[in-house]
């Protein structure tokens, strides 16, 4: 498969991941607006613009305490996180870049998956939050996360298991162990500085790796930050956990071919084993958890950068023979 | 809805109706079928064609006006309708003219016995910026220099002429499939009783056309698409074609040259590249020979195409085939060439380089359309009867100026059809694209993409300037 290609398809399936986790986020805040106490507020806010590593509009006061006027704010924070193209991490902006890269591999991809992205990004494109604000917000979140579900449902459905299928899978998974961590590092950081968290802003976190259920199924309806952590981290059985994710993309790897440089495409394959192992082996034993996510995260953008050079930017390397085919 | 204000001029021909208002033969079947439906089915038909375009992304973007984004070209849901042997005449008359194009293009790169045989003036080959010098001396396997065209063609009460030659990198096959599919999807009944001829295998045509021109003792090549890249106009054919294709759309950076071969990158290593067909204009196409500020092309593609070992479709330098000033000599070049009449007849054309040309146009501004020889898509151009005298001024001083760079035609009474405007039959005018292919054989699918003037009265059927197109319906013997 063209190196290009593979690099959108790879792209498309960063930025819809990455458009659905901006969803639930705000999906949950924009129910928190309507009767959640205001420390809850604010520190959705915060974990929100800590996960995408961004400023919000008119600075870090802007999700202090909130009192009525803050409601003021509370509309330029959820416009701009949803719908201003400026910001590179608003919902807007990631299906946007989602679309474009959609938009050079259509050829790649099957009709179905290109039509589900372009309806739905024809559809929000010209929507303002005006529209929505008085009317129901939360319903609007609803319904963009069940068309970028779709967008999945319809890739598993209907793409050709070729290269390009595999570049999609790592893409997704990728993404979710990078975003993923960044929620896990930001919650203990908040944590960190603001002491004990509220046991609601666990249940959220829990909420948006969909692992809600299966948290009270495994252990109670009591919240326990560390049991919740470790469901998130290394229960497998979560569709979203960083674990999973990460085998997943160790097995997605391992489909694809070498690649033209055999010591790249190796070091990638070994540097997804230790992030596997970092996960599996050290996770349970290390007190400095904080420092296992850092880690995660860092290997986590070094595996992007190994696998960009592995198939998409690779170094061009003396003289072909002629009769390569 | 009835056809009963729809306004029959004789000044045009119809492609619908007799001067008396009863449909022609071949347009019985339709006309009956379009009577039938209410003028609510109407809409929500042409509302579901629209809404299948805007769905699906076939979209065009206009040059200059960028911030626009991405349009979705006009599509009249009604038909325009040829018979039979109005298409094979047609057909023949394409055939033939590509053939003596592509004899011209051979000749005029090589021997000129053309020119040495006085047919055509030097100065006119000379002073066409489309002549590549450096295409001198080269052949095209199977003489195939042009493989695919699109010409452009009008109908008038005399008949059809060929108004344009497109020899370079035409588009609008895209369009062409897309509107049949969305037309006949809305038109079930009256499309199967019709027997339309196919035009949808023009992917599988293409693609034979193009491994005909595989290098020599390659006999499974692998094809790529040359893109400019998704901000180009016609983004959406590319990618439409490389997917009709099964071949790698590429940008000059996926490509490498090296050692007289041309390779792309893919997630396995290089892998060589046999036949390309280049959707980039000859200037961007290699920096090393033409515009060295290119970023489009790939380094050393025309020194790989020199040797042989990869074959770019069209070939460079076609385009001195479809100037216009060249056009004015089609008649001859076929004489010249095939010992053949022309089957389509040319527009009249004034050549401003000449003295009397010159002098004519100068003369008659007003009741001519004035054109630049290397102009495309409609731009450039005085339509001497939409002009003010002021417009008229301007433009005089330009061609007096650089006379050499336009030609003069008569205004031209287009063909009108009847199109759904504002919930209503009203005629508009048309011309027709169809797609020619040669490899070691001629190719045409039967039908083309019709474009249409939509502003009442305009002649102007450019895409880029408020065109729009419809559906042709190529009926069987």
């Amino acid at each position: 498969m063209l190196s290009n290609s593979a690099n959108g398809i790879y792209w498309m399936a960063r930025y819809m991941e990455r458009a659905s986790y901006m969803c639930r986020l705000l999906h949950i805040q924009s129910e928190a607006l309507v009767d959640r106490p205001v420390s809850e507020i604010q520190f959705g806010w915060r974990r929100i613009y800590a996960a995408i590593n961004r400023n919000p509009l008119g600075g870090v006061q802007a999700v202090g305490p909130l009192d009525d006027y803050n409601l003021v704010d509370a509309y330029l924070l959820t416009d701009e996180l949803t719908f201003v193209r400026d910001n590179p991490e608003s919902i807007l902006s990631c299906l946007e870049r989602g679309r474009e890269n959609a938009r050079q591999i259509r050829h790649c991809v099957s009709d179905q998956m290109w039509t589900a992205l372009n309806t739905e990004f024809l559809r929000i494109r010209d929507v303002k939050l005006t529209d929505i604000w008085l009317a129901s917000p939360s319903s609007f979140y609803e319904e963009l996360l069940a068309a970028i579900d779709r967008f999945s449902g319809v890739a598993t459905a209907t793409m050709y298991r070729d290269e390009g299928w595999h570049f999609f899978r790592v893409g997704q998974f990728i993404e979710r162990v990078q975003f993923g961590c960044s929620l896990l590092l930001t919650q203990k950081m908040i944590e960190n500085q603001t002491g004990e968290l509220a046991e609601a802003s666990w249940r959220s976190l829990l909420k948006i790796f969909h692992a809600s259920g299966a948290y009270d199924r495994t252990y109670s309806i009591e919240i326990q930050p560390d049991l919740v952590l470790d469901l998130l981290v290394t229960d497998r059985r979560i569709p979203e956990s960083l674990l999973r994710s990460v085998d997943r993309t160790t097995q997605e790897l391992s489909s694809l071919g070498d690649g033209p440089d055999t010591a790249t495409s190796g070091a990638l394959r070994r540097l997804a084993g230790r992030l596997g192992a970092l996960l599996r082996y050290d996770w349970p034993d290390r007190d400095d958890r904080d420092e296992v996510l850092r880690q995660v995260l860092q290997y986590s953008r070094q595996l992007d950068n190994l696998l960009s050079k592995t198939y998409f930017n690779y170094a061009f390397q003396g003289v072909p023979r002629s009769d390569i085919r | 809805m009835e056809f009963q204000k729809y306004e029959i001029e004789p000044s045009f021909y119809d492609e619908m109706f007799h001067g008396d208002g009863s449909p022609r033969q071949h347009c019985v079947e339709l006309h009956a079928t379009l009577s039938d439906l209410t003028g609510l089915e109407l809409s929500t038909m042409q509302e579901r064609v629209t809404r299948s375009f805007y769905n699906e992304g076939i979209t065009f973007i206009v040059y200059g006006n960028e911030a626009a984004g991405e349009r979705i070209i006009p599509i009249d849901c009604v038909p325009r309708v040829l018979a039979n042997a109005e298409w094979r005449h047609i057909e023949t008359g394409l055939d033939q003219r590509l053939r003596a194009l592509n004899l011209f293009l051979q000749d005029v790169y090589n021997e000129a016995r053309i020119i040495a045989d006085g047919v055509i003036p030097t100065d006119v080959i000379r002073d066409c910026p489309q002549y590549r010098i450096e295409m001198r001396g080269l052949s095209a396997l199977h003489g195939a220099w042009v493989a695919v065209c699109g010409t452009d063609l009008v109908r008038t009460n005399d008949g059809f002429r060929v108004l344009e030659d497109n020899l370079r990198v035409p588009s609008g096959v895209s369009y062409m499939i897309a509107t049949r599919k969305a037309v006949k999807a809305n038109l079930r009944g009256v499309y199967r009783r019709s027997n339309v001829l196919d035009v949808e295998h023009y992917g599988k045509l293409l693609l034979s056309t193009l491994r005909d021109l595989a290098p020599p003792g390659v006999t499974d090549p692998t094809i790529a698409l040359l893109t400019p890249g998704v901000y180009n106009s016609a983004f959406y054919e590319h990618m439409f074609l490389a997917r009709e294709l099964d071949a790698e759309l590429v940008e000059g950076r996926d490509l490498i040259v090296n050692d007289g071969y041309v390779y792309m990158r893919t997630t396995s290593g290089l892998r060589r590249v046999d036949v390309i067909y280049r959707r980039v204009d000859d200037d961007f196409i290699d920096p090393l020979v033409f515009r060295p500020d290119s970023y489009l092309g790939v380094p050393g593609l025309l020194h790989a195409y020199r040797l042989g070992n990869v074959t770019l479709a069209n070939a460079p330098g076609t385009g001195v085939a479809d100037d216009k000033s060249v056009y004015a000599y089609v008649p001859d070049i076929i004489r010249y060439y095939l010992r053949e009449e022309p089957i389509l007849a040319n527009v009249d054309t004034n050549l401003c380089r000449q003295p009397e040309g010159l002098e004519y146009t100068l003369d008659n501004l007003a009741d001519l359309v004035v054109k630049e020889v290397g102009g495309s898509g409609g731009y450039g151009m005085l339509i001497g009867p939409h002009s003010t005298a002021e417009e008229r001024q301007d433009y005089a001083k330009q061609i007096q100026a650089n006379p050499k760079n336009y030609i003069s035609q008569p205004v031209l009474d287009l063909s009108r059809a009847p199109c759904l405007i504002d919930d209503q039959f009203e005629p508009r005018h048309v011309d027709l694209r169809p797609f020619v292919l040669r490899g070691n054989e001629t190719r045409i699918v039967p039908g083309g993409l019709c474009r249409i003037a939509l502003k009442r009265g305009s002649l102007v059927v450019n895409s880029s300037q408020g065109g729009g197109a419809k559906d042709i319906w190529v009926l069987p013997d």
